[in-house]
């Protein structure tokens, strides 16, 4: 019996060391930022995108050649555990150089997790405009620091088809003979057009369906009327207690939304039309949709599905999704007084946006070696291979100029601030919900009255309330409960 | 029992000293050595280590300037470790104390003193359970005990909001629970959610164990031909990873999906079954698709105990007149009822912290009336929409203290007057 004791003791206590041994191997570090010889490793931190479509690669060993002298290697992060670096970087976790939108990384920049930047460092700075670096800007102690390279804009888009235009539209709908139908450039012609198929084809068809629960895709109708997410104050610093959504004649504008509803079908309230808008618009339920530039490819090639199922070969039918399909920024104007059904006064479309850039952790024990990375990646060859690769409009103008085109477009709304560029603060995260909640609500209730349910947005007061509300939630939310 | 003799004494003074001199080198100098690395710890981590506890740091870090700063978290993990280690050390002074006295007492009575290599053989035989569970018991309270004591702490402090690492946090005793229960929003939110919380936890776990049961009688009939096929339906439902079928669920309840699809084919309008308006609708969805889920689990269970059930007691009900539903009601049913009632505990506990649910099919959604909320939402989900959602870890983590109480009381009230505790020994 001693002997079985003992015996069992011995294993107990092995068993628990070993486990003990196992737990300590779990803490090592994810990268050696130095190897035994002498050589930086820089870890790279990419979006999913730029992984699947092969541009990390093609970066990383256009600099890894460029770099192979000077001891510098840059390599993927591929570090999805450690990839929040206010949670790891301080323990030596996480990446060195990350590309991230703007809230994001400005998320980090408050609470100086990523570093502050000398924008002459960097050869692209004379390309970008202001508006892009502003993206970046942060006030600590009454000084301003910059933190992030910009490398590209985001905006919402129209994605189209140009085969479903009608026969007559030169006659009917380009009343400014400027050969650009109407109503891709006004969004009262949007809604009448839009109304007309849904008429003509019996309920069957629709005009533009878009997820009008979703705030960055549905931002214009509160931005275009004096709408905004946070206010400055006196030193053009963000002022988070100042919520702007319900400011302005923002509600003239959700009125306007609650109008558009009426004539896209329920999907619009929940999250079906985000799942479904590529096959709609690809076998002609919907005339056209709003989604972000880099799901083009989805649009695409739901499209040139359909082709194939026709009988086209694989090439064909890419050649003819490709011709057929048409992605434009949204229109450029919305009525003053959010009727759509009228063609009266308009006012700019302003629609929201976001700036993805470079930042360089804090906690790089190599901050020169991060700051020969981003000024390669930001070079004009790589933008130029970036965009070319993923279909992004980058901030640098020589690269947006060469290209033409939408990336163009996208980089002239930023320069005549068609684009609201998302706040670069913390706050900005908790904006999300309450908005998603009242915009569902809004879109709902341009069909509560067919159902015979009370309508609850009938007036401005109404929307005006409503607005004020989601406002007073997105406040409760930053601070209520902050300490 | 009191000693006067000064070789005791000494082991009162520094363990393991009167061990020394009584003779017994090894384990003297073993007690020694435990007293000598505490004190090499207090005095090189150690006192800091508790310092840091109570302060929670006073130098805020500045990564732009390189200074590291004082890591709040980290100083309360520290500082819990320590009292841990301080609480070993408690109990191997007391040890020493008993092995003195003991050692003294073997001295009076003339007995030899014996040596080390006797005293640990004997150790082991007698005191087995302590040598099989030392390490475990370091083990448990290193990865378990300690995250439980962290996350209690968390609740006294102000950390999240702004207030997150590199930025100093601040102990602020039940300032978070004042703030649940006094600010007018909160309160109203978390009374309104806990009466939604209970009422489904009851719901869901009496659907999911009555519903397991029926099926399980069912397919227990001798006339249900073919019980391992249909038995592989459940079972087919139960494999499924449970998210992947709340978003199949979300779907075909969505105004895309094809519930409405066909609504809308037969001419009816189209339902929103868990849009902002849904309420009640919503809820019973929430009851119907966790049932779909958790059904299998009692439905197994059921099957298991009723293959154990005397045939004997049903053919003697009948011999008395018992018909069907009073054989269920006084065999069948205290006879499941008994053998799953800890199981019908931990299901309603599991049902009170049901997450998945709600955050699947509903998640996202803040209404009137409630505090960053939604009327499906249950406890554990407000405690996501604060902790995680908007980073008020300090409110979550009393609001988890909160649950865990609630849970705790219901299950350990149900339990002790339950019959599978009262009659513990009915049917062996």
């Amino acid at each position: 019996m001693k002997c079985i004791n003992k015996a069992i003791s011995l294993l107990l206590i092995t068993s628990m060391c070993l486990g003990l041994t196992a737990c300590g191997n779990g803490s090592s570090k994810a990268a050696e930022a130095e190897s035994g010889d002498g050589v930086i490793t820089l870890r790279i931190l990419e979006n999913d995108t730029a992984k699947a479509e092969g541009y990390l690669d093609e970066l990383i060993n256009a600099f890894n050649e460029a770099y192979k002298d000077k001891g510098i290697v840059a390599v993927d992060a591929n570090m999805d555990e450690y990839s929040n670096l206010a949670e790891n970087g301080p323990y030596g976790y996480g990446p060195d150089v990350l590309y991230q939108a703007n809230d994001k990384l400005m998320t980090y920049a408050e609470d100086k997790h990523i570093l502050a930047i000398n924008k002459e460092d960097f050869e692209c700075s004379q390309y970008i405009p202001d508006e892009a670096w502003d993206a970046f800007a942060i006030s600590v102690d009454g000084k301003q620091y910059t933190c992030a390279v910009p490398v590209n804009v985001q905006e919402p888009m129209l994605f189209y088809r140009k085969d479903m235009l009608p026969d007559n539209w030169e006659a009917d709908w380009d009343k400014d003979g400027d050969s650009t139908p109407d109503f891709l450039q006004n969004w009262s012609s949007l809604y009448q057009y839009s109304q007309q198929i849904y008429s003509s084809s019996n309920g069957e068809k629709y005009g533009l369906v878009a997820a009008c629960n979703d705030l960055y895709m549905m931002a214009e109708f509160m931005f275009s009327y004096g709408g905004y997410v946070f206010g400055k104050d006196g030193n053009g610093v963000l002022n988070s207690e100042d919520i702007g959504f319900g400011k302005g004649a923002s509600a003239k504008g959700m009125l306007g939304l609650r109008q558009f509803a009426g004539v896209m079908n329920e999907e619009c309230i929940d999250d079906s039309i985000g799942q479904n808008r590529y096959s709609k618009v690809a076998d002609g339920t919907y005339f056209c949709s709003i989604s972000t530039p880099d799901t083009y490819v989805l649009f695409h090639d739901r499209l040139a599905d359909v082709y194939k199922e026709e009988g086209l070969s694989e090439a064909e039918a890419s050649d003819k999704a490709t011709e057929n399909l048409g992605m434009i920024e949204l229109p450029r104007t919305m009525p003053a007084d959010g009727n759509l059904s009228e063609n009266g006064d308009t006012v700019d479309t302003v629609v929201m946006g976001g700036v993805n850039g470079y930042g360089i952790s804090a906690y790089t024990e190599h901050r020169e070696a991060c700051i020969e990375f981003v000024n390669f990646a930001t070079s004009k060859e790589m933008i130029k291979k970036r965009a070319e690769i993923l279909g992004i409009a980058p901030t640098r103008s020589d690269v947006a100029e060469e290209i033409g085109g939408v990336t163009e477009m996208i980089f002239g709304s930023l320069n005549e601030g068609h684009i609201a560029l998302m706040p670069s603060i913390k706050a900005v995260d908790q904006i999300w919900d309450p908005m998603r909640t009242l915009l569902s609500d809004v879109a709902k209730d341009a069909f509560r009255e067919n159902k015979g349910e009370a309508v609850k947005y009938a007036d401005e007061a109404s929307m005006q309330e409503a607005l004020d509300k989601a406002s007073q939630s997105i406040y409760d939310a930053i601070y209520t409960l902050s300490n | 029992m009191k000693s006067n003799n000064i070789k005791t004494k000494c082991s009162y003074l520094v363990m393991g000293l009167g061990q020394f001199l009584y003779g017994q080198r090894i384990k003297g100098l073993l007690y020694m050595a435990v007293l000598v690395s505490y004190l090499w710890y207090l005095f090189t981590a150690g006192i800091s280590d508790i310092t840091g506890f109570f302060t929670l740091g006073t130098v805020e870090g500045d990564p732009w300037l390189g200074t590291a700063g004082d890591d709040s978290i980290i100083m309360m993990l520290r500082g819990i470790l320590s009292f841990l280690i301080l609480i070993a050390v408690v109990v191997f002074y007391l040890s020493n104390i008993k092995d003195i006295k003991n050692t003294e007492k073997l001295v009076e009575q003339g007995k030899p003193v014996p040596g080390f290599y006797a005293a640990l053989l004997s150790f082991v035989d007698k005191k087995f359970y302590v040598v099989a569970l030392f390490f475990p018991v370091i083990g448990v309270a290193v990865f378990n005990v300690l995250p439980i004591i962290f996350m209690i702490l968390i609740a006294f402090t102000n950390y999240g909001g702004d207030i997150v690492p590199p930025k100093l946090v601040d102990w602020i005793g039940f300032g978070n629970f004042k703030q649940i229960l006094s600010l007018s929003g909160i309160k109203e939110t978390f009374v309104r959610i806990l009466g939604w919380n209970i009422v489904w936890a009851v719901l869901a776990t009496a659907i999911n164990y009555f519903g397991g049961l029926f099926l399980a009688l069912l397919l227990n009939k001798k006339c249900v031909k073919g019980k391992t096929f249909w038995r592989a339906f459940p079972i087919l439902a139960y494999a499924v990873p449970g998210f992947i079928t709340l978003l199949g669920f979300k779907f075909m309840f969505s105004y895309g999906g094809p519930i409405n699809f066909y609504l809308k084919a037969f001419g009816l309008q189209a339902v929103g079954f868990l849009d902002i308006d849904a309420g009640w609708k919503a809820r019973i969805i929430g009851l119907l698709v966790n049932a779909w889920i958790s059904i299998p689990t009692s439905m197994l269970l059921a099957t298991g105990i009723l293959s154990n059930m005397n045939n004997e007691l049903y053919e003697a009900a009948s011999l008395d007149g018992a018909g069907r539903w009073k054989q269920f009601t006084k065999l069948t049913l205290p006879f499941v009822v008994f053998s799953t009632t800890p199981t019908l505990i931990t299901s309603f506990v599991g049902n009170f912290n049901n997450f998945g649910v709600f955050y699947f099919l509903r998640g996202g959604l803040y209404l009137d009336d409630y505090f960053l909320a939604s009327d499906t939402d249950l406890l554990i989900n407000w405690l996501y929409n604060l902790s995680i959602d908007n980073n008020y870890y300090g409110i979550g983590a009393a609001v988890s203290l909160i649950i865990f109480i609630i849970t705790s009381v219901i299950s350990l009230t149900a339990y002790v007057n339950s019959s599978a505790f009262k009659k513990e020994d009915t049917f062996r």
